[in-house]
């Protein structure tokens, strides 16, 4: 007997304006011990179907029809008492954002005891040493038992609450998106952890994510949602492998790939579908290349494929083998292949030693006594070059200064030290009085596109604010306005111009806000994580967004990231950092291909594998980076780095340390070269780098 | 010194440096009011220049500015607050049976209506959309809105004439002349008369707790870590429990800084129901530029609302452990 069946599951909300039909007709099941994955893009009904079974639905949601039968009881149809003993005991969740998942005032080895007696009748000195126990098998120290959410990094919460998952060893395990929003080395770590955990426990997991490389790593079954349908399920290895269905094969496509780095990513055109009627037609129709008339009669039924673990719901199963072939070419999904590369123009900015420092506040006595100051060096001598119609990426994990480089090239912050150059002109020309000048050439579009826009202004005044404040264009305003948007891709632009922010789809608004940027004709754009909220097709859609805007508007474009495998689609030069400082510079093809320094190649190999069969070997990385205020002498990454050796720790190797043409790493240890027999001794030697620039990476790296 | 001490003696710092200014305004404001005590004496022809220079070298007005200033700094700040000009008797002695008569009848109803009302407002907004929300939130609105003298006045006349279920005026009955505190207040007699301003205080006071109540846990409601509480098990009330204690901060504000602002009565209250409380008396004193009375009553409201504020930056640190308690952002 299977661990959880569910039949014909139908879950609806209702909303001020009409029914909205989130889950129609899925079933699904999962065996004792089966890591089954949900994949599906927002909006998709994964989540929704995760809260049905957990009963953790929303008050104006309801499950309309079908079954949910855990161990052969029936979950939908349990009183809210007899739901309360399923929960925990037998059923746990791992929730999305560990960040906010978490009650701030209370510790967390509080929390983790209230689940243990809120179901079992324990002392609190017995649930005491049970929460140790569970902090020392996710890895966390036992005695922070007692500290609260926010003295935890945002991995270390998610360890928290992976603890508390296990504390009554459930036999399902719900993790809706775990590791959304970590970076990949903790999102790495996260899952190495639940995999060898569940495999101790030999609980089922149900994991929810939109990430397929992650399905395609843990998961032994997994089916694939949208429009609150399963278009596609079975077991991973066929699904992944040999997608039958065309909206499985425009996800897969859309995931992009560190390796297939000069190959632009196929997204899925278009967006979800409108989810306000039960679905007539089939719901992917509207966006699927091989749609035909019999499409738009009826949404197909699970089809099963003979002989082995799968299912697709698609008209034209029989044809899947063609389809697959046409559904990696671009055109096929209407997007016209515009692959040119564009020759890269002059240099647009320089930066040398560029240094931003934090005080670190002090007593009134620590100042009286004349002590200097603590600094925090979020930015730490970091040399760049960015031309016209290059994309440079910055990529590390968070806490590495990535963000606040962004916004110290922006001049939001005051650089503390080093040189600035833009368009020819040094830092001190913009200070002294043409600031105004600089901000309409240079625009930078946040993270957070949820918040980034005013929520009280239409599109229109949206995008015509930088207008008028730079008074540009002004007397054709409405035109500019037009046609920004529709360079962004939000056509028929009229149809947007009196929208306020929360009547438009995520996507939508991250286009607003590049419209924002892209308004005043910038020579410079900054982009601090514009994709980290985004769905995968609509991430792809961003990315070659802005790929065609540097290769056709001849401007240069700054990406910052941690996700490598984007950057690594977008841009034409990578910087890696990590504490500040720019440890890999180079081509974004000799970077992924072989990368230099041992960092950079623990990031590139922390990137899940969409492919099934392929079997990745995880590059662990031990703790977290160090305390920036007090950093190691030597090279800054040694206390983590696998091959660390005495020398590593004495003096900090230069950026220019290993170079080959235009890639440069700054380690004494590359990877893919094969170390002299005492490389102590030999650190000098031309094995290592040319002596000439040894030199520590905040000196004139930058001027060759 | 551990970060805690030190922010502690921070705090205790800000709260001094900003007595002494209270301290000063107070003084400064008193001498720039025309006229002096002794005015209406003067005016009336009751005193002789001779007299009125005798009484003013008795009081120290005679004295430069500086001087009197000095002076008055050195005894306010041990607590010596003088002689009453128009009692003639210690200023302490007029105020402290005053003082004590607002505290009694406003502490327990503002306690009272802080728990109350806050645990109803987290009902209700826990219950978003109920009957009970609605009704809770027009009513706490209406009384809060309405003057207190009229919500004083229309209890008064319904419950004191028209049903005769309480008296209508003072702290005990005119015939009764208790010694001491505890004569005073431990009889049916004080319950008496003290049930009706009690209620009307309450009711007064509740709007601003309801609403910030239900704001807080409304505000939680929709939180990540409700719904990890919800799967975990635990009932309806021990979630609501949960929101509650999330949205403590914003109430425990409001209740350190009422608690600080009731040393200065409720004065309209105070007149409706013939309270002989702290507001009223100065009032009075003002009126009379009663220097001394003014200064010193003046002075311990300062000192309260300071000192409250002191509280309840020290609970917050102990109700949020996210507060950071070294002043600058978390790390």
């Amino acid at each position: 007997m299977s661990l959880l069946d569910i039949t014909d599951l139908t879950v609806t909300y209702s909303t001020d304006s009409g029914t909205v039909h989130a889950v129609n007709d899925v079933s699904f099941s999962i065996d004792e011990g089966v890591n089954y994955g949900l994949a599906g893009e927002s909006g998709s009904g994964k989540s929704t179907l995760a809260e049905a079974v957990l009963g953790l639905l929303p008050s104006n949601g309801s499950v309309e029809s079908g079954s949910i039968e855990f161990q052969g009881r029936d979950l939908t149809g349990l009183s809210e008492r007899e739901r309360r003993d399923v929960l925990w005991e037998d059923i746990a969740y791992i929730p999305q954002s560990a960040m906010d998942s978490l009650d701030p005032v209370m510790s967390t080895g509080a929390q983790i005891r209230q689940a243990i007696q809120t179901h079992r009748n324990v002392t609190d000195d017995k649930a005491r040493s049970r929460v140790r126990e569970l902090f020392e098998i996710v890895g966390l120290d036992p005695d922070r038992i007692d500290d609260y959410p926010h003295e935890f990094s945002g991995g270390m919460r998610q360890r928290v609450t992976i603890a508390m998952a296990l504390a009554l060893e459930p036999d399902l395990i719900i993790a809706d998106e775990p590791t959304t929003g970590l970076d990949v080395i903790v999102q790495d770590k996260i899952i190495d952890k639940i995999l060898e955990i569940q495999d101790r426990m030999d609980s089922s997991l149900l994991l929810i994510t939109h990430e397929i490389g992650v399905i395609a790593e843990t998961c032994d079954e997994l089916s694939i949602l949208y429009g609150g349908k399963a278009m596609e399920q079975g077991s991973v290895d066929n699904v992944l492998v040999n997608p039958t269905n065309p909206y499985t094969m425009g996800l897969k496509n859309s995931f992009p790939e560190i390796e297939e780095g000069d190959q632009d990513p196929v997204s899925i055109p278009g967006s979800p579908p409108n989810l306000s009627e039960a679905p007539g037609a089939c719901v992917f129709k509207d966006r699927c290349p091989f749609a035909t008339e019999e499409c738009e009669a009826s949404h197909p039924d699970l089809v099963d494929l003979p002989n082995r673990n799968h299912r697709s719901a698609c008209h034209h199963v029989t044809k899947a083998a063609q389809m697959r072939r046409d559904a990696t070419d671009p055109e096929t999904w209407g997007i016209p292949d515009s692959h040119d590369e564009s020759d890269r123009g002059e240099v647009l900015l320089e930066t040398d030693g560029l240094e931003k420092y934090y005080e670190q506040s002090q007593s009134l006595l620590e100042q009286l006594r004349g002590n200097d100051p603590n600094y925090v060096r979020a930015v730490d001598g970091v040399s760049l070059r960015v031309r016209r119609s290059e994309i440079l990426g910055i990529a590390g994990e968070s806490g590495c200064g990535k963000s606040t480089l962004g916004e110290t090239i922006a001049l939001l912050k005051q650089p503390t030290g080093g040189e600035f150059v833009f368009d020819g002109e040094p830092y001190e020309h913009y200070v002294d009085g043409n600031m105004r000048e600089f901000r309409r050439k240079v625009q930078i579009i946040f993270q957070d596109p949820f918040d980034s826009l005013n929520p009280r202004q239409t599109v229109r005044q949206l995008v015509g604010e930088p207008l008028t404040i730079h008074d540009y264009r002004t007397d054709e305003r409405e035109r500019a306005i037009i046609e920004t948007l529709e360079k962004v891709g939000l056509t028929p632009a009229r149809k947007f111009l009196d929208q306020y922010p929360h009547q438009l789809s995520g996507g939508q608004r991250q286009r607003v806000a590049v419209a924002k940027a892209l308004v005043l004709d910038p020579d410079f754009l900054i982009c601090d994580e514009p994709a980290s909220m985004l769905d995968v097709s609509l991430k792809v859609n961003l990315l070659n967004l802005l790929r065609e805007l540097a290769d056709t508007e001849d401007i240069g474009i700054v990406y910052i990231s941690h996700d490598l495998a984007s950057l690594v689609q977008v841009s034409d030069r990578l910087a890696i950092m990590y504490l500040g400082r720019v440890i890999e510079e180079g081509d974004v093809e000799s970077i992924a291909a072989e990368p230099k320094h041992p960092y950079t190649t623990s990031l590139l190999a922390a990137a899940p594998e969409k492919d099934p069969t392929v079997d990745r070997d995880r590059v662990l990385l031990d703790g977290e980076p160090p305390n920036p205020v007090d950093l190691p002498s030597g090279c800054v990454f040694a206390p983590r780095c696998p091959k660390a050796e005495d020398a590593c720790r004495e003096n900090e190797p230069g950026l220019d340390t290993v170079r080959d043409g235009e890639h440069r790493a700054a380690c004494y240890f590359p990877d893919g070269e094969i170390p002299a027999d005492d490389p102590a001794d030999d650190r000098s030697g031309s094995a290592y780098g040319n002596p000439e620039f040894s030199s520590p990476a905040s000196g004139d790296s930058a001027s060759d | 010194m551990s970060e805690f001490q030190r922010f502690l003696a921070k705090r205790l710092a800000i709260s001094i440096v900003l007595t002494l200014v209270a301290v000063s305004v107070i003084f400064v404001v008193l001498r720039l009011l025309p006229g002096s005590p002794f005015e209406s004496l003067v005016t009336a022809g009751n005193l002789s220049q001779q007299q009125i220079t005798e009484i003013r070298a008795m009081y120290g007005l005679d004295q430069p500015m500086w001087r009197q200033y000095l002076s008055y700094l050195q005894s306010i700040l041990l607590f010596q607050f003088g002689y009453s000009i128009l009692r003639s008797q210690p200023v302490w002695g007029v105020l402290a049976p005053r003082l004590v008569n607002t505290l009694i009848l406003l502490v327990p109803a503002l306690v009272t209506t802080a728990v109350l009302s806050s645990l109803l407002g987290m009902y209700v907004g826990w219950n978003r959309g109920s009957k009970l929300e609605k009704l809770s939130i027009i009513t706490t609105t209406f009384l809060r809105s309405t003057p207190v003298f009229i919500t004083g006045i229309l209890f008064v006349i319904v419950f004191a004439y028209n049903l005769e279920l309480v008296p209508a005026f003072g702290m005990r009955s005119i015939s009764a002349s208790p010694e001491g505190y505890v004569e005073t207040f431990a009889s049916l007699d004080f319950l008496h008369h003290y049930i009706l301003p009690f209620t009307v205080s309450v009711l007064y006071y509740s709007g601003d707790f309801l609403l910030l109540a239900r704001n807080g846990v409304v505000e939680k409601r929709g939180s990540e870590f409700l719904k990890l509480h919800r799967a975990k098990g635990l009932s309806e009330m021990q979630q609501l429990a949960r929101a509650g204690r999330n949205s403590m901060l914003p109430i425990l504000t409001y209740f350190a800084l009422r608690l600080g602002m009731i040393f200065q009565g409720l004065i309209l209250l105070e007149v409706v129901f013939g309270w002989p409380g702290i507001g009223r008396e100065l009032v009075l004193a003002i009126q009379q530029q009663d220097y001394p009375l003014v200064q010193a009553a003046v002075f311990i409201m300062a000192l309260a609302v300071i000192v409250a504020n002191l509280v309840a930056d020290v609970l917050y640190a102990y109700f949020d452990p996210t507060v950071s308690t070294s002043g600058g952002g978390a790390a």
